[in-house]
C-alpha cells in the first residue's frame, strides 16, 4: 500500500464516519438510526484494519476485527432486537430541535471540533491525526444527539456513537491504547447496552413507552 | 506481595460466585461480608509493610501506595458495615414483599462485584485499568439502584446510567490524549499509561494536549464523584436505591472516583503547573457546594436531603484539593474516611425509617428518638458527624481544611464555601429535628431494626467516635498518601 | 485560446440550445418506459416548443416589463452560462470571467427573474409559486457555492476550467472525502435549482403542489416557450457541469484540435445522456417531499456542502 492509498483510503474512512453521524442526526426513524451505527461501525472499524495493513502490525488488525465483529454486528443487532419489540413507535416523536436547526448546530459543532483539535495536530502531523477533526466532531454530534432526543432508543444510540468517536480517536492519534485497555471499553460499551436494553424493556412495562419526557417525578 | 494486592480485589469476587451459584442466602451474604472485611485487613497489612513508598505487583499492573491503602481502608471499612446490615435489611425487604428472590439474588451478586471494581480502580497502577475499574462501577451498580423496580426508580437508573456513561466516555478520551501526549514525550507504547511512568514524563508533555486531556479528566471523573456539571443523577439514584448501597454509593463511590481526579491531579500538575487543576477544581467545587446548599434547603425527602449532603462534602473536598498542599491532601483524606462512616450510618438509619413508613418524605416521620433508641440515637450521631460537630473527625478535618486553604492564599473561596457550609448546616439541623425531636404522630409505624443492621449501626457510631477521638496511625498514613501524590507542603 | 475553442465555445451554446429539449425528452421517455407507459417520443418536447412557438401571444393585464423580460433573461443568462462553463472545451473566450462566483451569480439571476415574473402577474398562484421558489433558492445558492469551492481548494482556484483541468490531470482526487460529499450536495441542488423531484414534481397539475410551474402558469404562446425551453438548457447545463467536474475524461484542452473538439461533443454527450438517464430512473422511485421537509433537505445538502469544504481543507492528502 503506498503512502498517497493509505492516507486516502484513511481520509475516506473518516469521512465516511462523520457522514454517517450527520446522517442519524437527519433521520428520525429508530430503525433507519440503527441501521446507519451499523455502516458507522464499519467505517470505524476500517480505521484500525487500514492503519494495521499498512504497517504490518497484526496487533491493530486484530483490534480491527474485533472491533467490526462488536459494533457493526453485535451492538446494532442487539439494539435492533429491542427497537422491534416496538411496534408503532418506530418514529421518534418530534425531537426538541427541529431537523433544520440540528443539522445547522450539527454545521457548527464540526467547525468547533477542526478548532479544538488543532493542537493535536500540531503535537504529530501525520495522515493518521489529520483526520482527527472528523473523529472528534463524532464526539461532539453525539453528545448533541443525546441531548436533543426524547426516545430512550435514541439516546442509547448517541451514546453508542460517542463512544464510536472516542474510539474512533484513539485509533487515529495512537493506533490505539493498549489491548487491555481496549478489550476492557469494548467489554463496557457492551454491558452498557445490555443494561440500557434491559432497562429500555422496564421502562416499557412500567410506563407504557419509552417517552423520556415521562420520567419527570424526580425533582427538586 | 503479589497475593496480598489480589485479595482485595479476588475476595469479592469470589463472595460474587458463590452468590451467583447459591443465590441470596445467610452463608452468601455472610461469606460477602467476610470479604469486604478481608479487604480492611488486607489492607492494613499491606499498608505496614510498605510504610511510605510504593509497592508494586502482578507485573505492574497493581500498585499499592499510601493513597490505595486509604481509600481500601474507606472501602472495607464501609463495604463491611454495609453488607452485615444488607443481610438484615435484604431479608426484611423479602419479607415484606418489595423485591423477590430474582431481585435479592442479582443484589448479592452485584454488590461484592461492586467492591471488587473498586478496589481494583484504587489498585489500578495503569490509568486505562483504572478507567475500566470506575467503568465497572457504574454498570454493576446500574441495576443495584433500580433494585425496587418502581417507576423512580427506574427513572433514577436511567438517568444514571446514561449521565455517568456520558461522563465517563469523556473521561476515556481524556485517558487516550494523555496516552497520546504520553508516547511523544518518550514513553513506550506498553508502559506510556502506567502511572509511575507518566510521573515521570509529566514534565515533558505537550501543554496544550494535556490541558485538553485534563479538561475532559476533570469532567469525566467528576461527574462520577457528583461534581458539577454533570451532577444530576446523584441526589436521585442515591435516594431511590436501597438503604446499604446508597451508603456504599454515597459514601465511598464518590471517594473513589475523586481518588481518581486526584491520580490525574499530580500528573497534570507536573506537566501544565499547578494553575489549572487549582481553576478546574475551584470552579467545579464551589459550583457543587453551592446547589447542594440551595437544593438543601428545600428538601422534603429524606433520602435526597442526604445525598445532597454528600455532594457538598464532595464539593468541600473538591475545593481542598484545590488547594494541593500536603496539609489539604491529608486533611481531605480523613473527611473522607469519616463522611464515609458517617454517611453510611446515617443511610442505614433512614433505611430503617424507609422500610417503618414505606416513604421517604421527612414530613411523615416524627418523634424518631422516641420511638427507636437504636435508630434515634444513630440518625442523630450521623447527623452530628455530617454537620461537623466535635468530637467526631469531621470537626478535625474541616478545620484542617481551612487552615489549608487558608495557608494556600484561598481565603476567598474558603469563606464562600464555609458560608454555604452555614446553609447546609441549617437546613440539616432543621430537618434532623423536625424528624428526630419532640413527641411522634399518633399512628406511627412501629420501627423494626434486623440484628444485622442495629450490629452495623452500634459499630458505626464506635468506629466514628473512636476515630474522632483518637487518631492512630492515620495521621501519618495520610501524609503519606498526600506526598505519594506530590504534594508540596 | 485558438480559434478553434472558440468555435468550441459557439458550438457550446449551439448545442446546448438544440439538445436541451431532447434531453427533457429523453427523460420523460426513460420514466414513461420504466412506468410501462409507451411515452411520446424523445423528441416531443420540440414539437411541443414548435407548437407554442406559432401561437398567438398573449399577455395577461396588469402586468409590467418585468413579467415580458422574464424569459429572456432567464434564457439569456443560462445561454451566457453555456458559454463560460466547460462543456466541450475548456479555455473559452469568456475564461476569464468562468470562475464561480459568476457563474452561481447567472443562475440566480435567472431564478430571480421568473420569480420576480410570478409576482408580477398578481395572482395567488403566480406569489405561491415565487414565495416557495425564493425559500429554496436562499438555501440553494449557498450549497453551490460551498461545493464547488470545495472542488476549488485542490487546485487553490476558483476558476472552474482550472478545477476541471485540475480533476482531469489527477483523477484520484475525486475519490476524496470532499470531493465526494461535494458531489452528494451538488445533485441534490441541482435537483432542488432544476425543479425535479423530491423537490417539485414536474408534471404535477395541481397548482397547490406546484413550485416552478405555478410561477408560469400565466404564460401562453411564445413567451411559454422560451420559458419551457430556458428551463431545459438550465437542466442540461447543469448536468454538463456536473459530469466535466467530477468525470473530466475526453473534455477538450485549452487548445484543442478538430478531432479534440468532436470527442468533446461525444464525451459530453454521452455523460449528459447517461446523467439524465440516472435522474429519471431515480424519480420513478421517489415521491415528492412534503414542502415543510424540503428545508431539511436542503439544509442537509448544505451541510455536506460545509463538510465538504472543511475536509478538503483539513484531510488534504499527501503531495505526491
Amino acid at each position: 500500500m503506498t503512502q498517497t492509498t493509505y492516507a486516502g483510503l484513511l481520509d475516506l474512512a473518516a469521512g465516511a464516519f462523520l457522514l454517517t453521524a450527520v446522517l442519524i442526526v437527519w433521520r428520525r426513524e429508530l430503525r433507519a438510526i440503527v441501521r446507519l451505527l451499523a455502516w458507522q461501525g464499519m467505517a470505524l472499524a476500517a480505521i484500525p484494519l487500514v492503519e494495521g495493513i499498512y504497517q504490518g502490525d497484526r496487533a491493530i488488525v486484530t483490534v480491527g476485527v474485533i472491533v467490526l465483529v462488536l459494533k457493526a454486528l453485535v451492538l446494532p443487532i442487539l439494539l435492533g432486537r429491542v427497537v422491534g419489540t416496538e411496534d408503532q413507535e418506530r418514529r421518534e416523536s418530534t425531537p426538541l430541535v427541529n431537523t433544520t436547526a440540528s443539522l445547522l448546530i450539527t454545521a457548527g459543532l464540526t467547525v468547533m471540533a477542526y478548532a479544538v483539535t488543532r493542537p493535536i495536530i500540531a503535537l504529530d502531523p501525520t495522515e493518521a491525526t489529520r483526520a482527527v477533526p472528523a473523529a472528534f466532531a463524532v464526539i461532539l454530534i453525539a453528545v448533541f444527539v443525546m441531548v436533543s432526543r426524547r426516545r430512550a432508543l435514541s439516546q442509547a444510540v448517541g451514546f453508542l456513537m460517542l463512544d464510536n468517536g472516542i474510539a474512533a480517536t484513539g485509533f487515529l492519534i495512537t493506533a490505539g491504547v493498549p489491548l487491555i485497555v481496549e478489550l476492557g471499553a469494548s467489554l463496557d460499551a457492551l454491558f452498557a447496552v445490555l443494561v440500557l436494553g434491559v432497562l429500555t424493556g422496564r421502562m416499557r412495562r412500567a410506563f407504557g413507552d419509552t417517552d423520556l419526557d415521562q420520567l419527570r417525578e424526580l425533582r427538586d | 506481595m503479589n497475593i496480598l494486592l489480589m485479595v482485595p480485589i479476588l475476595a469479592p469476587l469470589v463472595a460474587a460466585l458463590l452468590a451467583a451459584l447459591l443465590g441470596w442466602r445467610r452463608l452468601t451474604a455472610s461469606v460477602t461480608v467476610l470479604a469486604a472485611l478481608s479487604v480492611l485487613v488486607s489492607a492494613s497489612a499491606i499498608g505496614l509493610r510498605i510504610g511510605s513508598g510504593a509497592q508494586f505487583g502482578v507485573w505492574r499492573v497493581l500498585r499499592a501506595d499510601a493513597l490505595s491503602i486509604t481509600m481500601l481502608i474507606v472501602i472495607g471499612t464501609v463495604g463491611t458495615l454495609a453488607t452485615w446490615a444488607s443481610v438484615g435489611y435484604i431479608n426484611a425487604e423479602l419479607a415484606q414483599g418489595h423485591t423477590n428472590r430474582k431481585g435479592a439474588n442479582l443484589y448479592g451478586v452485584l454488590v461484592p462485584v461492586f467492591l471488587s471494581a473498586m478496589a481494583l480502580a484504587v489498585l489500578a497502577n495503569n490509568i486505562g485499568v483504572m478507567w475500566v475499574a470506575i467503568e465497572a462501577t457504574t454498570v454493576a451498580t446500574a441495576f443495584l439502584v433500580g433494585h425496587r423496580r418502581t417507576r423512580p426508580a427506574l427513572e433514577a437508573t436511567w438517568k444514571y446510567v446514561v449521565i455517568c456513561s456520558v461522563g465517563i466516555a469523556l473521561a476515556f478520551l481524556g485517558t487516550v490524549l494523555l496516552y497520546f501526549a504520553s508516547l511523544h514525550a518518550g514513553a513506550s507504547s506498553e508502559t506510556a499509561l502506567d502511572f509511575d511512568v507518566l510521573l515521570h514524563y509529566a514534565p515533558q508533555l505537550d501543554p496544550a494536549v494535556t490541558r485538553l486531556a485534563a479538561g475532559l479528566l476533570l469532567l469525566g471523573y467528576g461527574a462520577k464523584a457528583g461534581l458539577v456539571p454533570f451532577h444530576t443523577w446523584l441526589a436521585d439514584a442515591h435516594s431511590q436505591s436501597p438503604a446499604p448501597v446508597s451508603a456504599l454509593m454515597s459514601g465511598v463511590l464518590l471517594s473513589v472516583a475523586f481518588s481518581a481526579l486526584l491520580r490525574m491531579k499530580s500528573i497534570i500538575d507536573l506537566a501544565l503547573g499547578t494553575g489549572f487543576m487549582r481553576t478546574g477544581l475551584l470552579i467545579a467545587g464551589l459550583l457543587t457546594v453551592l446547589i447542594a446548599a440551595s437544593l438543601l434547603v428545600v428538601q422534603t425527602d429524606f433520602k435526597r436531603m442526604l445525598a445532597y449532603s454528600s455532594m457538598e462534602n464532595m464539593g468541600l473536598v473538591a475545593v481542598a484539593a484545590a488547594a494541593g498542599t500536603e496539609l489539604a491532601i491529608a486533611a481531605l483524606l480523613l473527611h473522607v474516611l469519616a463522611h464515609g462512616i458517617g454517611k453510611a450510618l446515617v443511610f442505614l438509619a433512614a433505611g430503617q425509617l424507609q422500610a417503618a413508613h414505606d416513604s421517604t418524605a421527612i414530613g411523615d416521620v416524627t418523634g424518631v428518638l422516641a420511638r427507636s433508641r437504636l435508630i434515634g440515637t444513630s440518625f442523630a450521631v450521623g447527623l452530628v458527624i455530617l454537620l461537623g460537630l466535635p468530637p467526631f473527625a469531621m470537626f478535625a478535618s474541616e478545620l484542617s481544611i481551612s487552615r489549608a486553604m487558608a495557608g494556600a492564599h484561598l481565603e476567598w473561596a474558603l469563606g464562600l464555601a464555609l458560608l454555604l457550609m452555614v446553609v447546609a448546616f441549617a437546613a440539616l439541623v432543621r430537618n434532623g429535628a423536625r424528624m428526630l425531636l419532640g413527641s411522634p404522630d399518633p399512628g406511627s409505624p412501629a420501627i423494626v431494626v434486623p440484628r444485622s443492621v442495629g450490629g452495623a449501626l452500634v459499630t458505626g457510631v464506635i468506629l466514628s467516635l473512636a476515630l474522632g477521638l483518637a487518631a492512630g496511625p492515620f495521621p501519618l498514613l495520610f501524609h503519606n498518601a498526600a506526598t505519594a501524590l506530590g504534594a508540596p507542603r | 485560446m485558438s480559434a478553434l475553442s472558440v468555435v468550441a465555445a459557439a458550438l457550446q451554446v449551439v448545442g446546448v440550445l438544440a439538445v436541451a429539449p431532447l434531453v427533457v425528452g429523453g427523460m420523460r421517455q426513460v420514466r414513461a418506459r420504466l412506468e410501462g407507459r409507451a411515452g411520446g417520443g424523445i423528441g416531443q418536447p420540440w414539437r411541443d416548443l414548435r407548437k407554442q412557438l406559432r401561437k398567438q401571444q398573449i399577455t395577461p393585464t396588469g402586468t409590467t416589463l418585468v413579467f415580458a423580460l422574464a424569459p429572456a433573461v432567464l434564457a439569456g443568462s443560462t445561454l451566457l452560462i453555456a458559454a463560460i462553463v466547460p462543456i466541450i472545451a475548456l479555455g473559452s473566450p469568456l475564461d476569464p470571467v468562468a470562475d464561480l462566483f459568476g457563474v452561481v451569480g447567472l443562475l440566480f439571476l435567472g431564478t430571480v427573474a421568473l420569480t420576480l415574473a410570478g409576482l408580477d402577474t398578481g395572482t395567488a398562484f403566480g406569489g405561491m409559486g415565487s414565495s416557495r421558489e425564493i425559500t429554496i433558492a436562499a438555501l440553494v445558492e449557498p450549497t453551490i457555492l460551498l461545493a464547488v469551492f470545495a472542488l476549488s481548494v485542490p487546485g487553490h482556484s476558483a476558476n472552474l476550467a482550472a478545477i476541471v483541468s485540475g480533476t482531469a490531470r489527477n483523477p484520484g482526487q475525486v475519490l476524496t472525502p470532499g470531493s465526494l460529499l461535494a458531489l452528494v450536495a451538488l445533485v441534490i441542488v441541482i435537483i432542488a435549482e432544476a425543479g425535479r423531484l423530491p423537490v417539485d414534481n414536474p408534471t404535477t397539475h395541481l397548482e397547490l403542489t406546484m413550485i416552478h410551474e405555478a410561477m408560469v402558469l400565466e404564460y401562453a404562446g411564445p413567451k411559454l416557450a422560451l420559458v419551457e425551453w430556458a428551463s431545459a438548457m438550465r437542466l442540461t447545463v447543469m448536468l454538463a457541469l456536473i459530469a466535466n467536474l467530477f468525470l473530466p475524461w475526453g473534455i477538450a484542452g485549452a487548445h484543442p484540435t478538430v478531432f479534440a473538439v468532436l470527442l468533446g461533443i461525444v464525451a459530453v454527450t454521452v455523460k449528459v445522456v447517461a446523467l439524465a438517464s440516472l435522474l429519471a430512473a431515480g424519480e420513478v422511485f421517489i415521491a415528492k417531499l412534503r414542502l415543510f421537509r424540503v428545508p431539511e433537505l436542503l439544509a442537509g445538502s448544505f451541510l455536506l456542502a460545509l463538510l465538504a469544504v472543511t475536509a478538503s481543507y483539513f484531510l488534504a492528502a499527501a503531495p505526491v
